[in-house]
């Protein structure tokens, strides 16, 4: 038995090291970590066949599935792949202009308007 | 209440808020997350070097600088644009590092407790306090444990005398929304805040 077939039995499926998918890469490009509730969507031209074959298939992946606004945490756990590997490879489809990040409300009440949101919530919330 | 639409997230923009649920391990955190959320499994890789090791070579095993670990992560949809997310933290210690970025836009914590390991949940308590984000306790009451009053767990953890303590059943969808509501509408009571401290994390605006 080879030294690490222990860890990894058949149901595993195939195994890739995760960051393999980004090069390597550990941090996003231009250094900036997106949120895990920043609010994703596909921006510019929608690419043709010729730029979509320039991409790797997480990142075409990634492009579909920010068709329509959606956020980082729910697109990590849509495609299976971790936080950490997911938000590498949107930084690049954001610095290539094919997504961009939506400006959102803060994350806690500053105007009264924000406080009207909030209470949205708080009815939601029990009408649950 | 239901008020006309009448500002900029009328439009139907999405409108995402992220409660951290934390707590010492095995307090019900899971549990919790999961009696009111669809749960949805979401795996993260988070790179040692955060804590210092500073190793960049991901080729070897020798030099392996990621660990995974498996976040609770639940989703409350309220209407088309409001969505709850519920982070819950890892309870292992050496999952800190990650405490940042679960927290960074948070509206706000609950802090889980368990009146038989009650110092469990200090470390939590601390760490929002310091952090200045908004925080209940919630005290899950376990089958078996001795009982007491939110008030004598307050006592305990010399909780400041505006932060909400109330007992919860975090198998019970009814109780957790209770928790919830507690939340916001402490945060609610709070009133507005000044601004956000600069990060280098993207996302919300402000």
């Amino acid at each position: 038995m080879r030294r690490y077939d222990r860890w990894i039995d058949g149901e595993a499926g195939p195994v890739v090291r995760p960051y393999a998918l980004t090069g390597g890469r550990t941090d996003p490009a231009g250094n900036t970590v997106l949120d895990l509730i920043a609010v994703v969507a596909a921006s510019g031209p929608t690419p043709g066949p010729a730029e979509l074959a320039k991409l790797g298939p997480e990142h075409r992946k990634l492009l579909s599935l920010c068709q329509t606004p959606v956020t980082v945490a729910d697109v990590a756990a849509d495609i299976a792949l971790p936080l950490g590997v997911v938000r590498v490879l949107l930084a690049d489809l954001i610095q290539q202009d094919k997504i961009t990040v939506l400006p959102r409300r803060p994350a806690r009440p500053q105007t009264s308007t924000d406080l009207d949101v909030l209470k949205e919530v708080l009815d939601g919330l029990r009408a649950l | 209440m239901a008020s006309a639409p009448s500002d900029g997230t009328a439009d139907g923009l999405l409108t995402p808020f992220k409660i951290v649920v934390a707590g010492g391990f095995g307090v019900g955190k899971t549990t919790l997350v999961g009696a009111i959320s669809e749960i949805r499994p979401l795996r993260t890789e988070e790179s040692l070097t955060q804590v210092g090791v500073g190793v960049d070579d991901l080729t070897g095993v020798a030099g392996k600088t990621t660990t995974t670990v498996a976040m609770d992560f639940g989703r409350i949809s309220m209407g088309t644009r409001l969505v709850l997310y519920l982070f819950g933290t890892p309870g292992q210690d050496r999952f800190w590092f990650m405490w940042d970025d679960l927290s960074y836009g948070a509206l706000g914590a609950v802090v889980l407790a368990d009146t038989r390991r009650l110092s469990d949940c200090f470390p939590s308590v601390d760490y929002f306090e310091q952090r200045q984000v908004p925080f209940i306790v919630a005290i899950n009451v376990f089958d078996g444990a001795p009982s007491y009053d939110a008030e004598d767990v307050r006592i305990a953890l010399d909780l400041d005398p505006n932060v909400p303590a109330v007992l919860c059943d975090a198998r019970q969808r009814a109780s957790v929304k209770e928790v919830l509501i507690t939340l916001v509408q402490h945060v609610l009571a709070a009133g507005p805040i000044d601004s956000h401290p600069a990060s280098r994390y993207l996302g919300p605006a402000g």
